[in-house]
C-alpha cells in the first residue's frame, strides 16, 4: 500500500537504504499491516524521539494500523503559542 | 518592588506624580497587580479612553531578578476594543528595568485637556514628564531613533505609533528588545489607544546604578534557577523546537490537524502552508544572513525569537510569529512570508495588534475590498491604516467593527476581539478558552493546543467536547499565575511535562520571596486572579452570553474534519465552577 508522508521540524528520512535518504516529502510503499512503531523503524527515526503522528489530520499511537493512501504526518515534540 | 507610581495626567497645571508603598500588593507582579488594581480602582462604567480609566504598568514577581524567563511585562486597564478587564503581556526590556528600579507598578491616571503629547522618563532618581509634540504621528521604528538621540542606547522604551494616538482598537504598546527595536508588543485589546487617550507617548525606563533584585535566600535561588534553565533546555519544545523555528513551527502541525483557519474560517487546511511554515522561515532567515534563534528580554534562555532579513540581506522584521504568520498569511490567503514579513513589520511599527490586524484584512478581503491572496492589496489596506484614513480607521478599530460597517456575517470575534489562529471546531478546547477568558479571544489565556494537539501536559481529543471544560480551567488558573510571576508562558511545556522542573520553578519563587508556596498556593493565585477579572466584568455588564464562540462555529462545519464545536453552553458556564 502506499502512504503519503511528511516529515515536519527537521525529521528526514534516516534510512540509506531507501530512495528518499533525506528526504521529507515522497510516496512511500508498505506491506498491509503496518504500524505507526513499524514506519518509524522503517524510516530509522531515532528511537528515542518522542513522535507525534498525524494519520488523515488524528493524532495516533505508535501501534496504529495505517491504510492505504494514509496521509501522514510526523513531528518531533513542537510547541509554540 | 516596594512602591507604586502614580501619574496624573490630567492634574490641574500639568501632570503630577506621586509615591506610594506597594501595601496590598506586595509579594505580588504582572497581571495580579494590574487585574487587582484594575477591578479596585477602575470604575467598570468608564469610557476606557476616559479619564476614569487607568493603565497599570507591572512586571512580574520574578522580573528584575537574574532569574531566567522573567521578563515579561503586564499592562492593564479596561480596554476600549473589550470594555471589560484586559491584561496585555510582552517581553522585550521594560519589565527588568521597570522592576530593578523598584516599581511594583506605574499607574497612568487621568486625562490631560489640551493635544499635548508627553514623554515620561523614570530613572533611580525620580520621574521626568516633559511635554514632546515633535513625536506627534511618529510610528515606532522613527520614534525609537529619535528617542535615542536623546536618551541613548541603555535604556528601555515603552511607545505607541500613530495607531495609539489615533485611539485605534487595535493599538498596542511596543516595549523594545535588547536591541532596541520596538518588536514586542502588549498587543492585545487596545492599550495603546489608553495610553494615547492620557496623552502619553513613551515612557523611557533608565535603570542604571541599580542592581539585580536580591533574593532572600541568594544560594537556594541560584541552585534552583540552575535547574530551571536544566529543565527548559532538556524540554524538546523549549530547549530544541522553539529555538530552532520559533512559534511559527504551529503552522504545519496546525494544518496537519485540520485546525488552521483559512479564508476567515472558512476551511481548516491551507494550501500555502509549507512556504508559510517555520522551517522554511528559519532556512530563509538564515540563508538572508538573519538569524533564526533570538531571545526577546535578557535572561531568556528559551530564545524562541529572530531576525527576518530581506532579499538582499537587508532588516526587514523580527521573526513573525505563527500567529501574524497564520493572521497575514493563511487567514487572508497569503502564501508569501516577504509579504507576512512586511505586514509585521508596519505592525510593529503603527502599533497595532497583528492578530486583529490580520483577521481585520480577512474580514476586508470577505467584504470583497480586495480578493483574498491579495499580496499588495493588503499592504495598502495596512497603509490606509498608518494614514488614519477613513477606510484605516474602520480597519485600524479592528474586526467587529470592519466586519459590521460591511455587513459581514462571519466575524470571528468573542467580546468584541478578534480570534487566533487555531480553529475552536477542530481544536475544542481552546474553543473554551475563547469563549470563556475574561481577556476576550486570547489563546495564551488558556493554551489548550499545548494538550489537544501537541499532547503536551496530557491528551485530551481536539474534536470531542469530554475534557475541555476541565482542561481550559485548569489551563487558565495556571495561566494567569505563570502570568503574574514575569516569567514567559512558553515554560509550561517544561514545567507541565517535567515535574522537577514545576519544583525548580517553585523553589525560584520560594527563594526570592522567603515564602513556602506549594502548587496549591499557585493554583489559589491563579484563581483569585481569575475571580478578581471576572467580577469586573460582571459590573461592566457582562453576562453568561459574552462566554459564547460566535454562532456559526456551531452551525457550520469545518472540513477536513466536517465538525462543529460541540461544548455546550451549560458547560461552558462551569468552567469557572470551581
Amino acid at each position: 500500500m502506499q502512504l503519503e508522508i511528511r516529515l515536519f521540524a527537521g525529521l528526514k528520512c534516516n534510512n540509506p537504504d531507501l530512495p528518499f535518504f533525506g528526504k521529507n516529502e515522497f510516496i512511500l510503499s508498505v506491506p498491509e499491516g503496518t504500524t505507526i512503531g513499524d514506519l518509524r523503524r522503517i524510516l530509522a527515526i531515532d528511537p528515542v524521539i518522542r513522535l507525534l503522528v498525524m494519520v488523515n489530520h488524528h493524532c495516533e499511537l505508535e501501534d496504529w494500523v495505517l491504510g492505504d493512501n494514509d496521509r501522514i504526518g510526523i513531528f518531533p515534540p513542537i510547541g509554540g503559542g | 518592588m516596594d512602591k507604586i507610581l502614580r501619574i496624573d495626567m490630567g492634574a490641574a497645571g500639568g501632570p503630577k506624580t506621586t509615591t506610594e508603598p506597594v501595601g496590598d500588593y506586595a509579594g505580588l507582579g504582572g497581571r495580579a497587580v494590574t487585574s487587582l488594581i484594575v477591578a479596585k480602582e477602575v470604575h467598570p462604567l468608564c469610557h476606557p479612553l476616559g479619564a476614569e480609566n487607568k493603565l497599570v504598568i507591572a512586571p512580574g514577581m520574578l522580573s528584575g531578578t537574574a532569574g531566567a524567563m522573567t521578563g515579561r511585562l503586564s499592562v492593564g486597564c479596561k480596554s476600549p476594543l473589550t470594555g471589560g478587564i484586559k491584561e496585555s503581556n510582552a517581553g522585550g526590556q521594560a519589565a527588568q528595568v521597570l522592576a530593578r528600579l523598584g516599581y511594583a507598578a506605574v499607574i497612568l491616571e487621568g486625562k490631560p485637556s489640551g493635544n499635548d503629547l508627553y514623554k515620561i522618563y523614570i530613572n533611580k532618581d525620580g520621574v521626568k514628564i516633559e511635554v514632546d509634540n515633535s513625536l506627534k504621528l511618529l510610528d515606532n521604528y522613527p520614534l525609537i531613533e529619535k528617542l535615542r538621540q536623546e536618551y541613548g542606547d541603555k535604556v528601555a522604551y515603552m511607545t505607541i505609533g500613530s495607531a495609539g494616538e489615533r485611539k485605534f482598537l487595535s493599538a498596542s504598546i511596543a516595549c523594545t528588545d535588547p536591541q532596541l527595536r520596538p518588536t514586542r508588543h502588549c498587543g492585545r485589546g487596545g492599550v495603546g489607544a489608553v495610553m494615547g487617550a492620557k496623552g502619553v507617548k513613551a515612557i523611557i525606563l533608565d535603570d542604571a546604578g541599580m542592581k539585580h533584585r536580591p533574593p532572600k535566600d541568594p544560594e537556594k535561588f541560584r541552585d534552583a534557577n540552575r535547574k530551571f534553565v536544566e529543565g527548559l533546555r532538556k524540554h524538546p519544545v523549549t530547549g530544541e523546537a522553539l529555538p530552532a523555528y520559533g512559534t511559527n513551527v504551529l503552522t504545519n502541525i496546525l494544518n496537519e490537524a485540520g485546525g488552521y483557519p483559512t479564508y476567515n474560517f472558512k476551511q481548516g487546511q491551507f494550501s500555502g502552508s509549507v512556504k508559510l511554515s517555520g522551517e522554511a522561515q528559519a532556512e530563509l532567515e538564515v540563508k538572508r544572513g538573519g538569524i533564526a534563534t533570538h531571545g526577546c528580554h535578557r535572561g531568556c534562555v528559551i530564545q524562541c525569537s529572530g531576525i527576518y532579513n530581506d532579499k538582499d540581506g537587508h532588516y526587514l522584521t523580527k521573526q513573525p510569529e505563527y500567529e501574524t504568520v497564520w493572521s497575514h498569511g493563511g487567514h487572508c490567503g497569503i502564501d508569501d512570508l516577504d509579504t507576512v514579513a512586511r505586514l509585521d513589520f508596519m505592525d510593529d511599527n503603527i502599533g497595532v495588534d497583528t492578530i486583529e490586524m490580520g483577521v481585520t484584512i480577512g474580514i476586508a478581503m470577505d467584504a470583497g475590498i480586495i480578493p483574498f491572496g491579495d499580496r499588495e492589496g493588503a499592504i495598502r489596506l495596512m497603509e490606509e491604516v498608518g494614514q488614519g484614513t477613513p477606510l484605516g480607521r474602520i480597519l485600524g478599530c479592528g474586526a467587529e467593527i470592519t466586519g459590521k460597517t460591511y455587513g459581514i456575517e462571519r466575524v470571528p470575534v468573542v467580546k468584541s476581539q478578534a480570534l487566533p489562529a487555531y480553529d475552536p471546531r477542530a481544536v475544542q478546547g481552546i474553543g473554551v478558552t475563547y469563549a470563556t477568558t475574561p481577556q476576550g479571544a486570547d489563546h495564551t489565556a488558556g493554551y489548550a493546543i499545548a494538550t489537544n494537539i501537541l499532547k503536551c501536559g496530557g491528551d485530551v481529543d481536539p474534536l470531542k467536547p469530554e475534557g475541555q471544560v476541565e482542561l481550559s480551567r485548569n489551563l487558565q488558573i495556571a495561566t494567569a499565575a505563570i502570568d503574574s510571576t514575569g516569567m514567559c508562558l512558553f515554560i509550561a511545556f517544561a514545567i507541565m511535562d517535567q515535574p522537577d522542573t514545576f519544583q525548580a520553578f517553585l523553589d525560584m519563587l520560594n527563594a526570592f520571596s522567603g515564602l513556602n508556596m506549594t502548587g496549591d498556593d499557585v493554583v489559589a493565585l491563579g484563581k483569585k486572579v481569575l475571580s478578581v477579572e471576572r467580577d469586573f466584568n460582571k459590573r461592566a455588564g457582562f453576562t453568561a452570553q459574552h462566554d459564547r464562540l460566535p454562532r456559526f462555529f456551531s452551525t457550520e462545519t469545518v472540513a477536513p474534519h466536517n465538525i462543529t464545536f460541540k461544548v455546550t453552553d451549560e458547560e461552558l458556564d462551569q468552567v469557572f465552577n470551581w
